[in-house]
């Protein structure tokens, strides 16, 4: 069999059934590969046994086939990489040539680097990017056919290695995720975020591999073939996994993997293969049954096969079976080409979400437009606060967050890369990166674990110029803003042509009219009162006649008019009624949540109305008083008391159930409700103390400071403990809140400025956070330079900011070294700033040898040492 | 659900004798609540013999303080060379070990990591109870390794980690390769050899034909557990 054509793969996967072969590592071990011993090793000094390695495979009759470089990356061949691969893709091409199957496709096989990513591990992204970026360049220079990425378990890890791919070579790139039996990556995401994600990257085609049996994976496959549009490839392992003396060992044998394989190849994949366990004769059987040319299978042989039947995987009384013998095998399965599903979905590191179902809300609080102090936020990078306004969003009922941070004068593409991958770790919502600087969106989209929405494209030449290739590059949902040139067109018609055009420029660029959402453009009523029917008329055509989804900035509807939040309401509705897909507002606002889940309860969108009687069992009855003289706001309170407004901060910490609870009668007092820990309870109670006209400092130096004493005090006699103290400056904090508000006007004073940070190797940063939260409570401004953090970086930062103390802190012995050379480094540079450690290994005697200032055991001996140092 | 030993959270939060208030023990409920539900336990182990042991002194100890290597013998296992006196301790009589690795996958490192953005108690209280969560899972299923252990005959010893005594943090990296611990249960490494997610354990389970009093886990090999304020025994 001399084949010698070899078409281009993309002429034929997806329109032909393709195999690609089976396990590497079960080979190698019957070869005498050692557990813990290194497979790529083996190109150098076993090439013989490789090749036969691949020959078996090309035997069997597959038509991808994998070069030996799964753990190939320079973390794990500092020294020979560039050997191992170049090795790797001649000794597949070898195996071609001996087999004389030229007609198979030698695929660049790329596997997990082993590493977590930042923000909670400890590989940046583009550092990942680089890693892969290094073999893709070898293995194609060396004369890869395509790249196949394989057994990822972490969608970002996934998203890192297909740009490294797509940047580096011109080969075809095919991706397979491992999922679990609840149809989970290992951190969190499932097949419709993956797939969402994997497609908008542009990948050629995409599925599952290890992991589990054939039987364990139907469920994986049938979600595939529901959300997938590219070619699906499956690649199961040989069954369960058992362990025998120290080895895994795969039960499912050659006969019963195909039946399983043909069961799967009908339910509409593209490709199929196999990985841990599975052997040339897998293949071969696979390759028979399912392209049916062999003969029938033997009857019923090994098919009942307990260990590759994974029950809990599927609903009582629906155990798959594999497909019996008495279907004839040599008939093979049809063969069905893969369908284009035209679904509009975003999607996180978690989930995806779909636009178009029902109405969705854009939470659009992280933008400085108009709020003094987000812009102060900014300034001083201050994450925490931007992060903040993120969870309070999600806790109101927002699905998407938008993320807007630009700011004259800040950098705003490092800021956007700060804001997306720290809301990503804190946050499954999805999100809409929002920026008119081209950079800043690159950086966030590039950056974003999943699909992001894009905030904006419009029908401007630049604009579109700018934006699609992004959106085509990284993929995205654009929102198409429908202005061009020559503004914003008043009527209907006007915005329904700049419409078309975004749609045909998205078809230019080659991304899919469905990842495009026009947005109908909210103009103020108050200054065309023709507005509303303009943008309410533009939503039903692109509804009707262009069959797209739309997007508005709700409020802007009612600029410039008194009690916005009615308006805004009733618009929403309205809005909605004509098609709205999705609302930018802010979900904290009670009228307009009220009215969509109004909206979602009389449209047959809340099941069982559940939603709503969630949110409203609680809800004392509204009362509007029909004199028009009620402020917008007040008409909401009543809606507030719910639980769907945002009763004090997200996460609440049970403090208001506990205030309401000590209430019996009386509302603690501010000391009572700091020393409780009750935050809550701390800033009504401030609020009610300041209304009786106590001047605000009194307050904080006879009362809230204090308090604060007291419960450190009881710190450090070991009669408060450590979740108490931190409960008790929470509670303060949220008191000072309330002062500063009315402080607001005065320059508000700290006592110093003190950078913290986790040294560079450690990524637990729970001790320098207790640290920040208690002397932020006693005064300080806080430069937290976060965990992880490289010595030069932390002097660097010292320099600039002219710091006086520096707190540093390791939790390993390991990484005690590079508190070291920290301290090394700021004396060298800064020999006047002082230096307090602190951490789980830390030690008076530790501290001493490297040259610290204090050994802080606690928060609170922080705080006393920089009470000297500022003194 | 993993049944969790709230005194066992007390204890990791520096209570020592004492229970937490009212506010603080809701708190703990409602972090415990929030942990069952984000956590994914998974495991591996693999039985393994220890191929050879060299110069084993009796007692376990140095038989004079300049006899280092004595004191330190050679362990063979899975390919591991591992010259530690605290381990060769722990795994004196053992035919054979069982090397383990559990987890309890990343939710609870982002639950610390949104809470620490608002409210530090919670993050400080989820992470005592996650740290007794893992320790809770690591006890079930070292439960089942010694019912494993028990078909074939064979007793287990405490549960044995690298980094504890003189057992080096950089058979992290074998661990990871001979367990495929990131494809296996999605258990990473970082540059200093921490592991991630940051509730995960790895550990040597010896196996001996003589039966020895096996606790699941306590103090004895630990440094510290002088004046440590975590410690079990002045607790219990």
């Amino acid at each position: 069999m001399v084949k010698k054509n070899r078409k281009p793969l993309l002429e034929r996967l997806g329109r032909e059934w393709l195999f690609f072969d089976g396990g590497t590592g079960t080979i190698l071990q019957e070869k005498g590969l050692q557990g813990g011993e290194l497979p790529e090793t083996w190109n150098l000094s076993r090439p013989e046994d490789i090749i036969d390695l691949h020959c078996g495979y090309l035997e069997a009759g597959c038509d991808i086939f994998n070069t030996n470089t799964f753990g190939a990356n320079a973390l794990k061949y500092p020294h020979d990489l560039r050997e191992i691969i170049e090795a790797a893709v001649s000794l597949a091409k070898e195996a071609r040539q001996r087999t004389g199957r030229e007609d198979a496709y030698i695929a660049l096989d790329i596997g997990p680097t082993g590493r977590l990513l930042k923000p909670l591990g400890d590989l940046s992204f583009e550092r990942a990017v680089d890693l892969f970026a290094q073999v893709v360049r070898i293995g194609a220079a060396a004369g890869a056919d395509l790249v196949l990425i394989e057994t990822m378990s972490d969608s970002y890890e996934s998203k890192a290695a297909v740009l490294a791919a797509k940047e580096n070579c011109s080969l075809p790139v095919l991706i397979t995720n491992v999922f679990d039996k609840n149809g989970r990556l290992l951190t969190g995401g499932t097949v419709d975020s993956v797939v969402a994600m994997l497609e908008g990257l542009g990948v050629d085609g995409l599925g599952v591999n290890c992991g589990m049996g054939p039987a364990q994976m139907i469920p994986i496959v049938k979600r595939l073939t529901e959300t997938a549009s590219v070619p699906i490839l499956v690649n199961p392992n040989a069954g369960l996994p058992r362990t025998e003396n120290g080895r895994t060992v795969y039960d499912v044998d050659p006969e019963t993997f195909a039946g399983w394989m043909k069961q799967i190849a009908a339910m509409g994949v593209q490709a199929v293969g196999g990985c841990c366990g599975t052997t040339p004769a897998h293949i071969r059987r696979t390759v028979e049954c399912v392209r049916g040319t062999g003969p029938a299978a033997q009857s019923g042989a090994g098919f009942a096969d307990p260990l590759s039947v994974d029950a809990a995987a599927f609903p009582a009384g629906e155990t798959p079976r594999p497909d019996q013998a008495d279907s004839p095998l040599e008939a093979g399965v049809p063969f069905r080409p893969n369908t284009k599903k035209h679904r509009t979905v975003v999607s996180s590191w978690l989930q995806a979400v779909e636009i178009g179902k029902k109405p969705l809300i854009i939470g659009e609080r992280i933008n400085p437009t108009g709020k003094k102090k987000f812009k102060e936020a900014l300034r001083k990078k201050d994450l925490n606060y931007i992060l903040d306004e993120g969870l309070g969003q999600e806790q109101s009922g927002a699905h998407i967050l938008d993320v807007n941070v630009g700011l004259p004068e800040i950098d705003e593409p490092q800021m956007m890369e700060e804001v997306v991958t720290g809301l990503q770790s804190i946050t499954s919502l999805p999100l809409q990166i929002d920026t008119s600087d081209p950079e800043a969106l690159e950086r966030g989209m590039r950056l974003y674990n999943g699909k992001p929405m894009v905030n904006s494209v419009n029908g401007k030449q630049e604009s579109i110029e700018a934006v699609f290739p992004l959106a085509a590059k990284y993929g995205g949902v654009v929102v198409g803003l429908t202005l061009d040139e020559d503004g914003i067109p008043q009527t209907a018609d006007g915005r329904i042509e700049i419409a078309k055009k975004i749609y045909e420029a998205a078809d230019r660029y080659g991304l899919p009219r469905e990842d495009v959402v026009i947005d109908a453009l909210a103009m103020t009523i108050s200054s065309d009162t023709g507005g509303a029917l303009v943008t309410l008329e533009t939503l039903r055509r692109v509804r009707d006649e262009l069959h797209g989804h739309t997007v508005l900035g709700v409020s802007n509807i009612s600029f410039g008019l008194p009690a916005r939040a009615i308006i805004n309401a009733h618009f929403l509705t309205m809005a909605m009624q004509m098609g709205l897909s999705c609302a930018i507002m802010n979900p904290g606002n009670a009228e307009m949540m009220a009215a969509y889940r109004a909206f979602l309860a009389l449209s047959d969108l809340d099941p069982q109305c559940m939603g709503f009687i969630e949110a409203y069992a609680d809800a004392q009855p509204v009362m509007v008083t029909a004199s028009g003289k009620d402020p917008a706001g007040e008409a909401g309170k009543a809606i507030e008391t719910g639980k769907a407004g945002r009763p004090g901060k997200p996460d609440q910490t049970g403090s208001g159930a506990a205030a309401s609870g000590a209430a019996g009668g009386r509302s603690p007092s501010l000391g009572e409700s700091i020393l409780r820990g009750m935050d809550q309870s701390a800033a009504d109670a401030a609020r009610a103390r300041l209304e009786t006209g106590i001047p605000a400092l009194d307050l904080i130096n006879n009362e809230l400071i204090p308090a604060l004493d007291t419960v450190g005090k009881g710190f450090e006699k070991g009669t408060i403990f450590l979740p108490q103290l931190l409960m008790s400056a929470e509670a303060a904090r949220a008191a000072f809140e309330v002062v500063k508000e009315t402080l607001q006007d005065k320059k508000q004073e700290t006592k110093g400025r003190i950078i913290l940070a986790t040294v560079k190797g450690d990524i637990h940063d729970i001790g320098k956070n207790i640290v920040k939260v208690m002397l932020e409570n006693y005064g300080y401004e806080i430069l937290d330079l976060g965990r992880d953090v490289a010595p030069e970086t932390i002097v660097e930062t010292t320099r600039r900011e002219d710091i006086r103390l520096v707190g540093l802190s390791a939790l390993m012995t390991t990484t005690v070294v590079s508190m070291e050379e920290t301290i090394r480094q700021l004396r060298a540079a800064r020999p006047e700033t002082r230096i307090v450690v602190g951490g789980a290994v830390m030690t008076q005697e530790y501290a001493d040898a490297i040259g610290a200032d204090c050994y802080a055991p606690d928060a609170m001996a922080t705080v006393h040492y920089a009470e000297t140092v500022f003194q | 659900m993993i049944k969790v030993d709230k005194k066992e959270i007390f204890r990791y939060l520096g209570y020592r004798k004492n229970l937490p208030d009212e506010e603080v023990m809701g708190l703990v409920d409602r972090c415990l609540a929030d942990l069952q539900a984000a956590v994914t336990p998974r495991c591996i182990f693999r039985q393994y013999p220890i191929e050879s042991v060299y110069a084993i002194d009796p007692a376990g100890r140095p038989k004079d303080q300049g006899a280092k290597e004595a004191a330190r013998p050679l362990l063979r296992i899975a390919g591991m060379e591992i010259r530690s006196g605290s381990l060769s301790r722990n795994l004196r009589g053992c035919e054979s070990v069982y090397l383990l690795g559990t987890t309890l996958g990343l939710g609870p490192d982002r639950l610390v990591a949104r809470a620490s953005v608002t409210h530090m108690s919670r993050a400080v209280i989820l992470q005592a109870a996650a740290a007794a969560m893992i320790e809770a899972w690591t006890d079930s299923v070292n439960r089942q390794i010694m019912e494993q252990a028990a078909a074939q005959g064979l007793y287990c010893r405490p549960r044995f980690s690298p980094g504890y005594g003189d057992f080096p943090l950089e058979y992290q990296q074998d661990f990871a390769r001979i367990l495929q611990l990131q494809k296996e249960i999605g258990v990473t490494l970082t540059e200093s050899l921490l592991m991630m997610p940051s509730k995960s354990v790895t550990a040597v389970i010896g196996l001996s034909r003589e039966k020895e009093g096996c606790v699941l886990h306590g103090c004895e090999e630990c440094t510290k557990a002088e004046d440590c304020a975590f410690s079990v025994s002045e607790d219990a």
